[in-house]
């Protein structure tokens, strides 16, 4: 196998998009090939995420995307892991350069989302979920992640508070950085005000629904050789999988998926939880932030919230997380979001995260869950 | 109810299914209020979405109508099956509806 580094990621402004998915996936893709110092014509292979593309009337986007870069002689694909699309992308870019078989690939991630109205949107949400089981007794995306949060509180009894504080620090985060969707800091009275959606999520414990585009450049260290800006190695790519309907769950108490993507992550990078500097998890909702780090095994189960409110996870504490400000504020435009989690770590590793930076950039983790946790990507990168 | 959509057990992988009578009644293991729904129950929000322990084993998800606040329902609570009127899965509070015998 060979070093596989991440040389150049570039994200648009997360919220209402005036272009099309398509355009802005092109001009994201083309800023991210410019920052790492190859030519478009040096990718070998283009991986494309967009869920939702068809309603824009809009499928296969990736040669419309190669082409506007001027390669369309270049391959290109679509992969398609719900909330997890575009780190399954960015997996099959590593397995295929650190394999040999590519020298360079490109990953991009887009979504358009605001040509629809609210209650299209929820439908389209919930069609990742298992349709006659979940969404045909009335489930939504909020109502699958609220049914988890209400197990979880009756193992865990936690105040409002607990959640509150999770919205309150990703929006503090996304304040300081300028492709968030939400660029302003909420108080705990905003958030307990906040009308409830589906008991015990209120609004600001959700995502909101945005537009965006986020593209990753992944390329062989030794077709590099001289990059141009401090390249993330990658240094461990794991997707895994779990059963998505909640009714066949062995217990409903976080997310399997996660834990096995985390492990294989782990022995495949070979660290320890501990020598984590910073991560950027899957907060779809703020419970889901909570079983992320649960999950993973940074804390031990029903202990998460504790370290939320200690301010263990604010971006000047001991394990800073999401300092993008999470899917909750920067935005979840669903296919651009694992690419989005890997723009965030090389700015953190680059230097230009500016008013955002934690303490430690030597080496990060990318969660990023496809749904309710059929399926997950951990992506763990390092300094050379 | 038949469902087919599943030809191994997703927890053990075995193959080897069968047939079997779930219970009519059992107790919410996880639930939830909805104030926005998708649209196909457009018009039936506020309403609940429960994961329920059925009696004699098995779990099942459904919609519970009658509930319209959270106060309304409680993890644990008892519950049995209803003739729905759309095509999900219904359940009523024992203590709403009369209980099948
Ligand atoms: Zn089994």
């Amino acid at each position: 196998m060979r070093e596989a580094w991440v040389v150049g990621a570039a994200s648009n402004r997360f919220g209402k998009m005036k272009e099309t998915g398509r355009e802005a996936a092109t001009r994201v893709a083309f800023e991210a090939i410019r920052q790492s110092g190859l030519e478009p014509k040096d990718i070998g292979y283009t991986f494309v995420s967009n869920c939702f593309g068809l309603t824009e009337k809009q499928g296969h986007v990736g040669p419309l995307i190669n082409g506007g870069l001027g390669i369309p002689e270049v391959p290109s694909c679509t992969i398609e892991s719900a909330c997890s699309s575009s780190s399954a992308g960015l997996h099959e870019a590593f397995v295929h350069v650190a394999g040999g078989f590519l020298d360079a690939a490109l990953v991009v991630g887009v979504e358009k989302l605001s040509h629809l109205d609210t209650l299209s949107a929820t439908s389209y949400f919930a069609e990742a979920a298992d349709y006659p089981f979940e969404t045909k007794n009335g489930a939504t995306f909020p109502g699958l992640y609220a049914t988890l949060a209400s197990a979880y509180q009756q193992a865990f009894p936690m105040k409002p508070e607990v959640l509150g504080s999770v919205a309150i620090k990703n929006h503090a985060n996304a304040a300081r950085n300028p492709h968030a969707h939400f660029q302003k800091e909420i108080s705990m009275d905003t958030y307990l005000r906040s009308p409830m959606i589906a008991s015990p999520l209120r609004l600001y414990d959700c995502c909101p629904f945005s537009d965006g585009a986020a593209a990753v450049v992944v390329a062989a260290k030794e077709f590099v050789k001289h990059p141009v800006t401090e390249p993330l190695v990658v240094r461990a790519s794991a997707r895994a999988g779990s059963i998505t309907e909640m009714q066949d769950r062995p217990d409903l108490l976080g997310l399997p998926a996660s834990r096995a993507a985390a492990d294989t992550a782990f022995r495949q990078a070979h660290l320890e939880r501990r020598q984590i500097d910073f991560l950027e998890v899957h907060d779809c909702f703020t419970i889901a932030e909570l079983l992320a780090l649960e999950d993973m095994g940074f804390v031990p189960r029903g202990t998460a919230g504790t370290a939320e409110v200690d301010g263990v996870t604010a971006r000047d504490g001991k394990l800073p997380v999401n300092p993008s400000g999470g899917l909750k504020a920067k935005g979840h435009p669903v296919s651009a979001t694992g690419a989005s989690q890997v723009v965030e770590i090389f700015e953190q590793f680059n230097g230009l995260a500016k008013g955002r930076e934690v303490p430690r950039t030597d080496t990060a983790l990318a969660h990023n869950v496809g749904a309710t946790g059929g399926s997950c990507s951990v992506h763990i990168f390092s300094r050379r | 109810m038949t469902a087919t959509w599943a030809l191994a057990c997703p927890r053990c992988g075995r193959a080897a299914l069968l047939e079997a009578p779930l219970g009519e009644r059992g107790t919410v293991v996880a639930f939830t209020v909805l104030s926005v729904p998708g649209d196909e129950f457009l018009n039936d929000a506020p309403y609940a979405y429960v994961v329920v322990e059925l009696d004699g084993g098995g779990r099942v998800t459904g919609w519970m109508p009658s509930i319209k606040s959270e106060g309304d329902l409680a993890i644990g609570a008892r519950v049995h099956f209803v003739p729905g009127y759309k095509p999900g899965v219904q359940f009523a509070r024992d203590a709403d509806a009369p209980v099948p015998r």
